[in-house]
């Protein structure tokens, strides 16, 4: 009996390993010439664009009825032209392409995309994204090609929301959209079917032979989620992916060895300190003035973000046609400007090296997420950089919901940027009648030129006019600095040099699964 | 034999009588916690784009969910769910609990029973060797090994053999469990990448157990059966194994009941360290998304796991050992 | 669990003479170290030098500098200050409820002994990190919430060992002696049991200290302990983590080291510590 008891163990041990090893997918001799492996950390949480996957097109599963090409234009996608604008800007009308078909065989009509957008509208369902549509009024489909938006009032940038995936109604009619199965085992139209998702390991995907936009150029695409950014380093120099994302630093190891490529990606996703004026300190201009100067934004790029960055004076990225590079400042620190704000503003040098102002020592709390390091890391240079010029910063490492409470009083590092059009973020950022909603404007920043220049970016059709409101809006920032912008990033991505095909474009802050450097993986060959 | 287990019902009556209380106890304190706790669940549920979600959109989700209820209310519901085997929602993988506990349950159960299998095989091996020349150079090895190991943390243990054997030396992976090109889960690939985990979790839980049988194995080496079997001129791996050996089993069967909360604790670092996707790493995600109802669940079921095993390894110990009486 | 089990002496190492003096004195100097660190070698703890990352040890930095330009081997020492001040209180919350819980049961007897004595073998059996996980998520991440997760989980051992102790005691000659001389219940207790009974806590505590530091790292590792870009021995080696990759494997290695170094040194202390206290004693004490 006594004997036995370990043997009895190690027995247990294999029966359990046999048992968890057994579902081995069959057919496991899939040529590895015909698939390609990426690796990214961030794991979608669900697979369903109306629950907020892929939003902005790319998505690999889905189409939208536009997309975008490589300089992130607007093209066709399932609609068979760019969908027409009535003249009021209030009714948008789209078209689709005949004789496309969702994974399953079933032929899309203008009927899935009512449903698409519904759900999106409907309270119901757990959408995050139903406040990006807030201006739509209802969808409705007159014919089985066609498709008609009615919108609450002129949105100048709509076409640019309709990048969104289509789902087939008929997989989702009448289920609870929040916990249907096909959140995780979805059909679209796209170039890779979902042939299975191991949530925490990864998303095997499988060619649409049948895609509208031509047969795929390779018979599958695993993106393989690892989290953590050394495994994920060690793994690519192990050779297991064809591309990864990689941390800045991480990125740059691969620098030197042969075999890879390192791409920097131009991104329109911002890092910076969001200033609230309700704060004693914060909210004065002289105070923001000095921190703007004192920052040396070119020791973050090289020490923060491994080189991977472009200085950051706004929230239109240098690649956006809308930016306006006379709200650009200095990429340096220039101590002698901030001293020179300080004391313009009447905050002197007091005994402790901390200037004050009537009683008010220029102090003041710094948060940031608690597990993204980068935005530790900036905070921290932030501080730094502060200190040299009399301005105390106390870092604070929070969760969210402890920032939440306590965003309008202290400062906070923040992320946001998408390419796509100035209106998108920066709106509800920046616009007095957003002040104090949730993450929106959390600062209470107010400027009548701001809201007045983000309304006619927003109702003006014609390109010229929408640039001169955004140029207004981007200097009207840099005066009174509600922000203290830091840097865009470039995200870093480790490609095998025999890969054909990486076309790298702008991208957006969130990318994963979707608008990553893999966007056209359907395209890409092996050298 | 049955005999044996004769007092063995009224033993499980008793030892149900404590737990359950002590497990219904534990998940009302959790609730407690749960609710106390100022976390917003339907920010969690929004992630990222929480940020562009409007309150209302979020106090729309929240009412979907009843969160709004009394606590009360809210417990009952909870819990009865959880009897009927309707686990929730987690908050932060958007899936079912069931099926997020269901994917990676075999894998922590892989993980841990090749370490325990591997620490008892490696202790009695190695605490009989000791004991049986105490004090000797490998004694005194041994001891002064495992008192370092004791002392060192574990997930410390796992980045250094990372670094050593995947880093410098190339031979074993960093993490993960299979090869991603891998479209099943071999069994040579996931043999391949366990061998690290599996055996810095062995090699952090080993000194206790190295240390207890080479104790009880040097003692009862001075029993009178093991004297008398010596007197006899028995050679000396007969004595050690068929006689000492067997005498130090028991308690540590014990042990091994005591011991398994450490070893559920030590396979959540040596997880997180590895990236395996078991339920240590999930949890580390529950926790930082504090998404309560996949937390509490684990939590809840690994609890009574755990209070299981150890009333079987209690029971073993009374089925292997006459001496003892269950109902004492 | 059962009461017929002989007791586990995990622990009894019988360092010689030398072997006491060395831990004593490492101790010793460690805890120097961080009393008059603050005065010595001042720590701004969100300061960094983004011109000086990652450098090798060298004289100036004797264990090198972290991806911002930080010096390792400070905020090691200062990451000890933080684990060995949470250790303390964590240890002492430990300590208070389980005197409590253990002191109940010790001097009522009985029953309520043998329902408590279930109870704590019950909740002993719980896996404590989890719950650990579980109560710094709800607390959200914080100093406090960390000693609360160790305290009320660690109370389990001294518990035990008051439990045993005043048993033991309740059968002693003198304790009747005092009973019979018409001594009271207070004069009993204050007079003749905690003199006792306050040794074995106090070692009991001591002999928590490393294990609540090892509980406090665990967290800080997990990402769930003190906020990150605090010196604290698990958020360095989580940072370090970082830096091995990029081949910087003395970001990690100092904190690690002075865990191990600190941890040996107390259990070797109170090793000895409890042999003088009793030579026969068996641990309920375990590390």
């Amino acid at each position: 009996m006594i004997r036995r008891v370990p043997a009895v163990l190690v027995a247990c041990a294999l029966a359990l390993a046999a048992c968890s090893t057994s579902p081995t997918t069959s057919g496991a001799a899939a040529s590895a010439d015909r698939t390609f492996v990426v690796a990214t950390a961030g794991e979608p949480d669900t697979l369903n664009p109306v629950l907020n996957y892929g939003v902005d097109g790319a998505s690999l599963i889905f189409d939208g009825l536009v997309a975008r090409d490589a300089g992130n234009a607007l093209v066709p996608g399932l609609a068979a032209a760019l969908p027409t604008v009535s003249p009021d800007g209030k009714t948008v009308t789209a078209t689709l392409r005949d004789g496309i078909a969702f994974h399953d065989g079933s032929p899309l009509t203008s009927a899935d995309v009512v449903f698409t957008y519904q759900a999106i509208l409907d309270p119901k369902v757990d959408s995050v994204i139903r406040s990006d549509l807030e201006m739509l009024a209802s969808v409705t489909a007159p014919d089985p090609k066609t498709v008609v938006f009615t919108l609450k009032y002129a949105y100048a940038p709509f076409l640019q929301r309709l990048a969104l995936g289509i789902v087939p109604a008929a997989a989702l009619q009448g289920t609870d959209v929040n916990q249907a199965d096909f959140n995780r085992k979805p059909i679209g139209t796209g170039p890779y079917k979902v042939e299975s998702w191991t949530p925490g390991d990864k998303l095997v995907l499988a060619a649409n032979d049948t895609y509208f936009g031509g047969k795929p150029a390779n018979a599958k695409v695993v993106v393989a989620f690892v989290a953590d950014d050394n495994v994920r380093a060690q793994r690519m120099r192990a050779g297991e992916f064809d591309a990864a994302e990689l941390a800045p630093k991480l990125a740059a190891g691969f620098d030197s060895v042969g075999g890879y490529q390192v791409h920097r990606v131009d991104s329109a996703d911002y890092r910076g300190v969001m200033l609230p004026m309700g704060n004693p300190v914060t909210g004065d201009l002289a105070v923001r003035k000095a921190l703007n100067a004192a920052v040396d934004r070119t020791a973050m790029i090289g020490g923060v973000l491994g080189g991977a960055g472009e200085p950051a004076y706004g929230p239109v990225p240098p690649t956006s046609e809308f930016a306006e590079p006379a709200a650009a400042g200095r990429p340096a620190a220039d101590a002698v400007a901030a001293t020179a704000a300080l004391d313009a503003g009447g905050w002197a040098a007091g005994g402790d090296g901390i200037r004050a102002k009537g009683g008010q020592r220029a102090a003041f709390t710094l948060m940031y997420p608690a597990t993204d390091s980068l935005r530790k890391e900036l905070a921290l240079a932030v501080t730094a950089d502060a200190k040299k010029v009399g301005i105390e910063i106390k870092p604070e490492g929070l969760t969210w919901d402890a920032i939440d409470t306590r965003i309008s009083q202290d400062a906070l590092l923040m992320g946001f940027g998408t390419p796509y059009d100035p209106d998108f973020t920066s709106y509800k950022l920046f616009s007095s009648q957003f002040a104090g909603q949730g993450y929106f404007n959390p600062g209470h920043y107010k400027s009548p030129v701001v809201d007045k220049a983000l309304q006619d970016g927003r109702d003006l059709a014609d390109p010229a006019a929408r640039k001169a409101a955004y140029s207004s809006f981007q200097k009207q920032l840099a005066t009174d600095l509600p922000w203290l912008f830091l840097a865009y990033l470039k995200h870093t991505y480790v490609v095998k040099d025999a890969v054909n095909g990486v076309q790298p474009r702008v991208e957006a802050h969130e990318h994963d699964v979707a608008n990553s450097i893999w966007w056209n993986i359907n395209t890409w060959k092996r050298k | 034999m049955s005999r044996r287990f004769a007092g063995a019902g009224r033993v499980v009556r008793r030892r149900l009588l404590v737990a359950v209380p002590i497990l219904v106890l534990t998940s009302i304190g959790m609730f407690a916690l749960g609710a106390a706790s100022p976390i917003d669940p339907a920010k969690q549920y929004a992630g990222s784009a929480a940020f562009t979600a409007n309150p209302e959109v979020l106090a729309q989700i929240r009412a979907n969910w009843g969160v709004d209820d009394p606590l009360p209310v809210q417990y009952l519901r909870w819990i009865g769910n959880l009897l009927r085997g309707d686990l929730g929602w987690s908050t932060s993988r958007h899936e079912p609990v069931a099926s997020v506990i269901a994917a990676r349950a075999g894998w922590t159960l892989l993980v841990v029973s090749l370490a325990l299998a591997i620490v008892l095989l490696a202790s009695l091996l190695l605490g009989a060797l000791a004991a049986y020349r105490r004090n000797g150079i490998f004694d005194r090895t041994l001891r002064a090994a495992a008192y370092a190991v004791e002392a060192m943390p574990v997930f410390w243990i796992g980045l250094a053999s990372i670094a050593v054997f995947a880093l410098a030396l190339g031979w074993l992976p960093a993490g993960g469990l299979t090869d991603v090109t891998a479209s099943g889960t071999g069994f040579g690939d996931v043999a391949h990448h366990l061998v690290l985990p599996v055996l810095v979790l062995a090699i952090s839980q080993a000194p206790w157990f190295v240390l207890f049988v080479r104790d009880g194995v040097a003692d009862s080496l001075r029993d009178d059966h093991v004297l008398a079997a010596r007197a006899r001129g028995l050679p000396g791996r007969t004595i050690l194994f068929g006689h000492a050996l067997r005498t130090a089993l028991l308690p540590f069967l014990t042990l091994i009941g005591t011991h398994l909360p450490e070893l559920v604790g030590g396979a959540i670092l040596v997880e997180t360290v590895f990236s395996l996707p078991g339920l240590g790493g999930v949890t580390v995600q529950a926790a930082l998304g504090s998404d309560f109802p996949l937390l509490a669940a684990i939590t809840l079921l690994t609890t009574a796991a755990v209070l299981t095993a150890n009333l079987a390894t209690d029971l073993a110990y009374a089925a292997a050992d006459p001496r003892i009486r269950l109902d004492a | 669990m059962l009461d017929a089990l002989p007791r586990r002496r995990v622990l009894r190492l019988r360092p010689g003479q030398t072997g006491t003096l060395v831990a004593a004195s490492v101790l010793a100097v460690a805890i120097l170290a961080c009393l008059l660190a603050p005065a010595l070698w001042p720590l701004d703890q969100s300061a960094v030098a983004l011109d000086q990352t990652r450098l090798p040890p060298s004289w100036a930095h004797p264990a090198g500098t972290d991806d911002l330009g930080r010096d390792v081997s400070l905020r090691a020492l200062y990451g000890l200050r933080v684990s060995l001040l949470v250790g303390a209180v964590a240890a002492l919350v430990a300590t208070v409820i389980g005197g409590i819980v253990g002191g109940i049961a010790g001097t009522l007897g009985g029953p309520v002994d043998r329902l408590l004595m279930r109870v704590v073998d019950t909740v002993a059996a719980l896996p404590h990190l989890l719950l650990g996980i579980f109560i710094v998520a709800m607390l959200r991440p914080s100093l406090g919430a960390v000693i609360a997760s160790i305290g009320v989980t660690h109370w389990l051992s001294t518990a035990r060992i008051v439990r045993s102790e005043l048993l033991s005691l309740r059968n002693r000659p003198f304790i009747d002696a005092a009973i019979s001389g018409g001594a009271g219940r207070r004069r009993i207790l204050t007079r003749h049991l905690l003199p006792h009974v306050l040794p074995r806590l106090a070692l009991a505590t001591t002999l928590m200290i490393p294990h609540a530091v090892w509980h406090e790292t665990a967290l800080s590792f997990l990402g769930l302990g003190l906020p990150p870009h605090l010196a604290s021995l698990g958020n360095m080696i989580n940072d370090g983590q970082g830096s091995l990759l990029t081949g910087a494997w003395w970001a990690s290695i100092a904190p690690g080291a002075v865990i191990v170094v600190v941890t040996l040194a107390i259990a070797a202390l109170a090793v000895r510590w409890r042999e003088y206290l009793d030579p026969r004693v068996r641990a309920e004490l375990q590390l």
